[in-house]
């Protein structure tokens, strides 16, 4: 597996200078570095501009794997998809895994991923058993109560390079998918949410719930998609491979408000007018839909896009999600793909983790500019005043202020982090003197 | 089916071994850093490699060859792999490293696959994939002795495949151009003639399988050596790439 871009986030939109390193030829640098699986990150947690890059996807190898307690060791380079694909074939599949298979292990259990099952699983540090950290004063074997091992979880990359680590991984029947699908929608956005909420409270045996929401329309529409493993053709346990990729970066005009609400109008239409609800499908197109389009993120054009993902608490999750996204719609901030969950109360053992009992929205923004970012700074303060967080694995905006407000933990992160550890993400939010928004490619 | 892979830890190798892993092959390795091998044979059996077994030695000397050829059972499928970047200045003045680099490129490559096709023949069926290079097709400014010896190994493969058709069993040579790998990551710009590892794996696997005769990886670079080979000398011994 090789990253598509070594100097940009998966978001796009910067234009870093990286002295690039390679965890398989070196010790580790002498100079200030930053740990990078396969950039998949959308902001710039995955970014040491002026600085190094310590690239890990070529330190990839499975070390071992029970195939009956289903734990699995594995170098930290190694992909999800690759630990996907030998785990399936015995019965097993990731505990936790997010929307894309193109991450390290490493950068899972650094930026603490959660998936559609956040409310009967947790996030994904929680199935890390042990891992080994090299950092600049030695190598550490951690254990689940190490201080070190809660900073690592969620740690964004910066208390040492993650070596390797053990998984537990989960009993499945087979590759496949059993998914069913329900519209939502009312006359008004806060019963549109009310629905939603009620609709996946009531859908507690499906193991993976996840909302679509758009965001465009008044009144909040949506569906909501629920799924169970189940058995299918020993075929299926191998992904499909991309078969098209994004040719060209999609010119500026075509991304606008206007085409956002016709594709969110369009997407709500095809769903509206499909007759089977209930499928089985592999479980690659339910967990990874986008993977089988190589580079989409060229989609949203050269000026790249940002993810903002918020999660609020449960008390009056309705109101602050209904505000947050009228401030959005009013402030025309074009959202193409956007998601809505509910996050369980299951903790996780990291430090710095975003998910918390909650419900959290995640909206795609192509190429920010003064306007989106501002609405964006605004609906940081309507997510801090109810005691919420912005997800900083897919930041590249919030500011020192706000980050500090979400996560007063930040200190003892700091505390542990490796001195000679540092990225531009870490940079922005910590030094207190630096401007709100870094400069845009 | 047995896979004997010989130089197991380059890169390319290695995405080699995954394939025929994930195929349930058992697969044999050599190559020169233990604890490297048996770190590329844990990964080769989670992967569902039926089974693995190392040896780890000096895989370019002559005595080492003739040895291990001695226990070794007869493949159905072979890789030759290993190789070194020659640094043609350094070979300019340094007699002693030009005579290793052609042996590790050249020679030692000969050894094994000539070896290896023997016992083959005497089974009657088994194919060789030898790893040659673009840079065999004409030696060029930077790297004269590199090219030297690939030339000399496409031209025994060629050979070879010759011979060994008789008895049943096939030699591809593979001509891999750039490839994105640690020996060439001190290369800051890495434009579109850059094939990853994974790709060129792919391509050999699929190349023995096809029995094909001499595979150019990616494709590409059949048309780009074409127009390199036809390039008059009188010019081209003036162009230093």
């Amino acid at each position: 597996m090789t990253p598509l871009s070594l100097d940009q986030p998966w978001g796009r939109g910067f234009n870093a200078k990286h002295d690039h390193r390679y965890v398989e030829i070196e010790a580790l640098p002498n100079t200030t570095f930053l740990p990078r699986g396969l950039g998949r990150s959308y902001g710039d947690v995955c970014v040491n501009d002026g600085a190094s890059l310590l690239h890990t996807f070529r330190r990839d190898r499975l070390i071992s794997f029970d195939i009956t307690s289903g734990i699995i060791e594995c170098e930290a380079g190694a992909s999800l998809a690759d630990i996907a694909q030998v785990a399936l074939q015995q019965g097993w599949f990731l505990p936790v895994t997010p929307g894309t298979r193109f991450v390290t292990l490493g950068g899972a259990i650094a930026n603490d991923v959660h998936g559609k099952n956040h409310h009967s699983a947790g996030t994904f540090g929680r199935f890390v058993r042990s891992m080994t950290l090299r950092r600049t004063d030695g190598t550490h074997a951690l254990q689940l109560n190490d201080a070190l091992f809660k900073a690592t979880v969620g740690g964004l990359g910066l208390t040492g390079l993650i070596d390797s680590a053990k998984l537990q991984l989960t009993r499945v029947p087979g590759p496949g998918i059993a998914q069913s699908s329900m519209l939502f929608g009312r006359n008004d956005p806060f019963s549109s949410i009310d629905q939603y909420l009620a609709m996946e409270s009531a859908s507690s045996d499906w193991t993976y719930t996840v909302g679509w929401i758009d965001t465009m329309h008044h009144n909040l529409r949506g569906v909501l998609f629920r799924g169970k493993h189940c058995e299918g053709p020993p075929d299926w346990c191998a992904p499909i491979p991309a078969k098209l990729a994004m040719p060209l970066d999609a010119p500026k005009w075509l991304l606008g408000n206007w085409s956002a609400k016709l594709f969110n109008a369009a997407y709500f239409r095809s769903q509206a007018l499909k007759t089977a609800t209930q499928s089985t499908l592999p479980l690659w197109p339910f967990f990874y839909p986008l993977d089988a389009v190589t580079a989409w993120n060229r989609a949203y054009g050269q000026r790249g896009f940002v993810q903002y993902q918020f999660v609020v608490p449960k008390a009056n999750a309705r109101d602050s999600i209904v505000h947050i996204l009228k401030h959005l719609r009013e402030s025309r901030v074009a959202s193409y793909l956007a998601v809505i969950k509910s996050f369980g109360d299951i903790a996780s053992p990291g430090l710095m983790s975003f998910p918390m009992s909650g419900v959290t929205v995640t909206l795609d923004i192509a190429g920010p500019g003064d306007r989106e970012r501002r609405a964006l700074d605004r609906a940081d303060a309507m997510v801090a005043d109810v005691g919420g967080r912005v997800y900083p694995a897919k930041d590249a905006r919030m500011s020192s202020v706000m980050f500090q407000k979400f996560f007063p933990q930040w200190r003892e992160l700091e505390a542990m982090r490796d001195p000679m550890i540092s990225s531009s993400f870490w940079r922005r939010v910590t030094e207190q003197n630096s401007p709100p928004n870094r400069e845009h490619a | 089916m047995n896979v004997v892979v010989i130089g197991a830890t380059s890169a390319v190798a290695q995405s080699a071994v995954r394939l025929w892993a994930a195929k349930h092959y058992s697969l044999t390795l050599f190559g020169r850093n233990a604890g490297e091998l048996e770190r590329i044979a844990a990964d080769a059996r989670v992967r569902g490699a039926v089974e693995v077994t190392v040896h780890a030695g000096e895989i370019t000397e002559f005595s080492y060859i003739q040895s291990s050829m001695k226990t070794l059972a007869t493949p159905q499928i072979a890789l030759i792999a290993h190789g070194s970047s020659s640094d043609s200045e350094r070979a300019d003045d340094d007699a002693t490293y030009l005579a290793q680099e052609l042996n590790t490129n050249f020679n030692s490559a000969v050894l094994w696959t000539q070896s290896i096709a023997a016992k083959m023949a005497t089974a009657r069926e088994g194919c060789i994939a030898v790893i040659s290079s673009v840079a065999g097709d004409r030696g060029r400014y930077s790297n004269h002795v590199y090219g030297a010896a690939k030339a000399g190994l496409s031209a025994f493969c060629s050979g070879l495949r010759a011979r060994a058709s008789h008895y049943g069993v096939h030699v591809v040579t593979v001509k891999p151009g750039f490839i994105d790998t640690p020996m060439t990551a001190h290369i800051e710009k890495k434009g579109a003639l850059w094939a990853s590892a994974d790709q060129v794996a792919s391509g050999i696997v699929k190349a023995i399988e096809k029995r094909r005769d001499v595979v150019y990886l990616p494709s590409f670079w059949a048309l780009i050596m074409l127009v390199i080979q036809h390039v008059p000398e009188r010019i081209f011994k003036r162009i230093k790439f």
